[in-house]
């Protein structure tokens, strides 16, 4: 059953993604300017060399002929060579996704955190601290993760010089230390996303306490903690996950923000040197692998949602 | 029991005047048209409050504020208060424009998809399904770098990044009420389809539209200001909120109301437009999640 739901989701995504490629790989042909003049990297070259340049980019081929090449290339794990380095894209983009991904799951782990306590809090204790939680959600949610990303370094800055903020440590040269250097970056990018969370839970949680079977439970004597863990969280988890799930996309984009504040060699940074060099094969496959990763977490969702809701059922 | 006051009295008698209940909602919505109200009255008469030229530089670079800088200058020795205003012109005015497109796109794509349904509905839904797998953030920073940073890409840019999101608001209702006793009516006595969509479906969900609205603009905020952060915005020498904040981090710890006005700049707008877009869903009574 399960993995007949994961096939199916799967399956569906593969038009989506298709339809992404198109739209990549549109992206980067409609741009101003020559691509072949970009793939030299100067503008002084003489007009044969251009013309040579041309044909090994299959540029005097029909676009559509130029996008199979390049579907068909990226399929099998070629997506080009950078236009800066000429070195294969995927290789450099390897490293670099790893660093975005960890800082993602880090702040997503975070804001999980935060998120369900303050929900779990404003939803069980009501009164102040359901007030408190609610002002907290709401500032929260105003405040940009690069404005507060931007004030942490002024903080910081200011009153504690001997932080170090921009000493990045690769996770292979110091695990621990490399974590250290995440903790900044990451809660920035996890506070607006905790406030979804934690609503979310509030939500969730008042809502299946007002229901039959919690009274019941409550009234055959179930101590209010196994109640809480049984039957309250359990039950609330579904519209969480979710939303962590959605949220994924919004965490990736936002390390990218996050990244050039912090100058963490992640994606975001990759991006932005290839945006200013005119790079248009990593562009082009930065945006196809992050769309592939958030279809692939959909599926994911997809999937947990039916694992933790025995009610929900794919056909 | 004792004695009721007589006003207590003609109270328990009459219990069933109803005393005229403030509609759920209006405190907050009052207090979001406020906001809006001061950003939109300080923003449109720009240059006439703004204390100085907001490009004007001067050898006076990262003063304290003073009588003459309330918040103090820049690296370059401009004004940054004036710049917030003047800055907060090119935001808001692209934020607006942008968002106006994006609902315009979004009320004529979910609206013929809904009522149309079929194909239209399946070609449009599937081509969102693709907008959709991107992170928004990540697709503006690409189209930007294809587009190249201009004002008219900019409102460009924001405006394909979020209509996906208001053509679903606007088709999901739709699909249900098309269903509607007044709509058959409507078809029976010979209305044209055209005049149905926009007269007897359109008009109903014009409440969800407009939360989603107020809640476009508060993201669109954070895009517009988070690309000029980046460097991707509008181009110099006009200020805006996101490229003030970003130009003042090499010199904060000098002149920290550098980035501490654009900070709050920033979040002030966004606040304004969430606070809105709570105050219309109580308001308007628009589905709780």
């Amino acid at each position: 059953m399960l993995i007949r739901l994961v096939l199916a989701r799967l399956l569906w995504s593969v038009p989506i993604l298709f339809g992404v490629s198109v739209v990549a790989f549109v992206l980067m042909r409609a741009l101003p300017g020559d691509f072949a003049q970009a793939a030299a990297g100067t503008t002084e070259i003489s007009a044969e060399a251009l013309d040579t340049m041309r044909r090994q980019l299959g540029l005097d081929q029909p676009v559509w002929a130029q996008y199979l090449r390049w579907l068909t290339d990226a399929l099998q794990g070629d997506l080009g060579r950078s236009f800066a380095t000429k070195a294969p894209v995927l290789d450099e983009l390897v490293p670099r996704l790893l660093v975005t991904a960890e800082l993602s799951l880090i702040a997503g782990a975070m804001a999980m955190g935060i998120g369900v306590c303050g929900g779990l809090a404003s939803a069980r204790l009501r009164g102040r601290a359901d007030w408190v939680v609610r002002v907290f959600n709401g500032l929260f949610l105003a405040i940009p993760n690069f404005v507060v990303a931007t004030l942490i370094v002024l903080t910081a800055g200011l009153y504690f010089p001997s932080v170090g903020i921009f000493n990045y440590v690769p996770f292979a040269q110091d695990p621990l230390a490399n974590l250290g250097s995440m903790v900044l970056p990451a809660f920035s990018l996890a506070l607006a996303v905790s406030v979804t969370i934690s609503e979310n839970t509030r939500a969730a949680i008042l809502e299946v306490a007002s229901q039959d079977f919690v009274m019941v439970a409550r009234a055959k004597g179930l101590r209010r903690g196994a109640i809480l863990v049984h039957y309250l969280i359990r039950n609330a988890l579904t519209p969480v996950i979710t939303v962590i799930g959605l949220q994924l996309a919004t965490l990736l984009g936002g390390s990218i923000l996050i990244e050039t504040i912090f100058t963490i060699p992640g994606m975001g940074q990759y991006l932005f040197d290839s945006i200013s060099n005119r790079d248009y094969p990593v562009i082009q496959a930065i945006v196809l692998v992050t769309a592939a990763i958030v279809l692939f977490v959909n599926v994911l969702v997809d999937v947990a949602y039916a694992r933790v809701d025995a009610r929900v059922r794919y056909d | 029991m004792t004695e009721l006051a007589p006003a207590e009295e003609a109270a328990a008698a009459a219990p069933a005047v109803p005393t005229r209940r403030r509609p759920r909602g209006a405190v907050l919505l009052g207090i979001g048209l406020v906001m809006l109200a001061l950003m939109l009255a300080i923003t449109l008469l720009g240059p006439v409050v703004a204390p100085h030229d907001a490009t004007r530089t001067s050898p006076d670079s990262l003063a304290g504020p003073s009588a003459a800088h309330w918040l103090g200058t820049d690296s370059i020795g401009r004004d940054v208060l004036s710049r917030l205003i003047i800055g907060g012109r090119t935001t808001l005015f692209i934020t607006f424009v942008a968002v106006a497109l994006a609902v315009v796109c979004g009320l004529v794509l979910g609206l013929s998809s809904g009522y149309l349904g079929g194909w239209v509905d399946q070609v449009v839904m599937r081509a969102l399904d693709i907008v959709f797998a991107f992170p928004v953030f990540l697709l503006a920073i690409a189209v930007v770098a294809a587009l190249g940073p201009s004002v008219p890409n900019l409102v460009l840019t924001i405006a394909i990044v979020y209509t996906p999101t208001l053509a679903r608001v606007v088709r999901g209702p739709v699909l249900s009420i098309k269903r509607w006793d007044h709509v058959e009516a409507a078809r029976s006595v010979g209305v044209s389809e055209f005049a149905i969509a926009t007269r007897h479906v359109l008009p109903l969900v014009l409440s969800p539209i407009l939360v989603q609205t107020s809640l476009t603009l508060a993201q669109t905020i954070f895009t517009v200001t988070a690309l000029s952060f980046l460097g991707i915005g509008p181009p110099p020498p006009n200020p805006n909120w996101g490229s003030m904040l970003s130009e003042a981090r090499q010199f904060m710890e000098l002149a920290p109301l550098t980035v501490i006005g654009p900070a709050v700049a920033i979040t002030y707008a966004t606040m304004t437009f969430i606070v809105l877009a709570n105050g219309l869903r109580e308001f308007l009574d628009v589905g709780h999640r």
